[in-house]
């Protein structure tokens, strides 16, 4: 294997923490796409995944806390991350924006992550090298 | 161990789940299949993997107790998942 | 390069169908070619007749009445899974070709994606 020629990856991620094993089985490749000296171009959350964006979630203190890693991950390696919004807008994850737009009572979306339209995907699909899905297993 | 295919399929079901059936349906013998998560109890039955390269995701295998050392399965690392991605032409995720 | 998007779930019960028609849409609306797949359970979008006012849900038949509109190149619907499901052609709405759903067919996109 050659590592002189720099790829770059954009991960989906449509299964949710605590009900899937998609959150963390990503984090895993994608360190292991920056070890190998490649870039992510962009972590777009789609469906359940955007829960992994949340503000809110509090796992016992045991176990691993997947959106904090995640932002940690993201923020080490300046990896735009987006949630999207339609997914995010049905399932509670809103940032100040769209509490505003919609006059809700909280927001709760992490700093690492943006919230953006489908579009976003598009884009990636195209730019990176390869895109891969991360979906809830069974 | 690292041969030459056309797509990466990338199976995290059990083979009781109808994706898992649809993959191996869709997916023809010069393709390789790489088992994660839930995928990697394929290996405990006597389900036919058919001729296909396989490959395994070690730390999955690991954590549901999964030995692969009577079959020919690659067992591989993170690392190797993004290795076989970039050497595919097509990565299909299930 | 020509994205495949397969629906393999039954519409109303999960959400994940709905989501790879937004998929589907999306790509069309960035002029990125699209067309949709549907097997194994995703046949039973094809129904005709549906009524889902009765669970307050919004009609998927008509959702996919709109995807020629919205740019979809073709709508792929596996045969043994509608003989499976007692669909026959006769069934199928207008506009819906009837594929096997085998390597050989969705080799010929490049990409091939679920919504989840």
């Amino acid at each position: 294997m050659s590592n002189t020629t720099e790829h770059s990856f954009s991960l989906v991620i449509t299964g949710a923490p605590y009900s899937s094993q998609a959150p963390q089985t990503a984090l895993a490749f994608a360190e292991a796409v920056i070890a190998a000296g490649h870039r992510i171009d962009r972590v777009f959350l789609y469906g359940d995944g955007v829960h992994l964006a949340s503000a809110l979630i509090a796992p016992p203190s045991d176990e691993m806390n997947l959106p904090k890693l995640w932002s940690e991950f993201l923020a080490e390696h300046n990896i735009p991350a987006v949630a999207c919004i339609a997914s995010a807008l049905r399932r509670g994850l809103v940032n100040e924006q769209e509490q505003k737009r919609y006059e809700l009572s909280a927001s709760n979306l992490l700093p690492a992550f943006e919230i953006a339209g489908l579009g976003e995907w598009v884009e990636s699909t195209i730019k990176s090298t390869k895109t891969l899905y991360f979906h809830a297993g069974d | 161990m690292m041969s030459d295919f056309h797509t990466l399929h990338i199976l995290n079901k059990t083979p009781d789940h109808p994706r898992f059936s649809e993959c191996l349906g869709m997916s023809s013998s010069d393709d390789a299949l790489l088992l994660t998560e839930n995928g990697v109890l394929a290996l405990t039955t006597s389900r036919v993997l058919g001729d296909r390269t396989v490959y395994a995701l070690k730390s999955d295998l690991t954590a549901r107790a999964i030995d692969t050392h009577q079959s020919n399965v690659g067992a591989i690392d993170y690392q190797g998942m993004v290795e076989l991605s970039l050497k595919a032409k097509r990565v299909i995720c299930w | 390069m020509e994205t495949l998007i397969v629906i393999d779930q039954a519409p109303y019960g999960s959400f994940a169908g709905r989501e790879a028609l937004d998929m589907a849409f999306s790509l069309a609306a960035f002029d990125q070619p699209a067309s949709l797949l549907f097997t194994g359970a995703g046949v039973h979008w094809l129904r005709k007749g549906q009524a889902p006012d009765s669970i307050h849900q919004k009609s998927v038949e008509k959702n996919l009445s709109a995807a020629p509109i919205f740019g979809i190149e073709q709508l792929l619907v596996d045969s043994a899974s509608c003989e499976r499901f007692g669909l026959t052609v006769d069934d199928l709405p207008d506009g819906i070709t009837l594929i096997d759903g085998n390597a050989d067919m969705i080799g010929r996109y490049q990409n091939v994606l679920f919504a989840g």
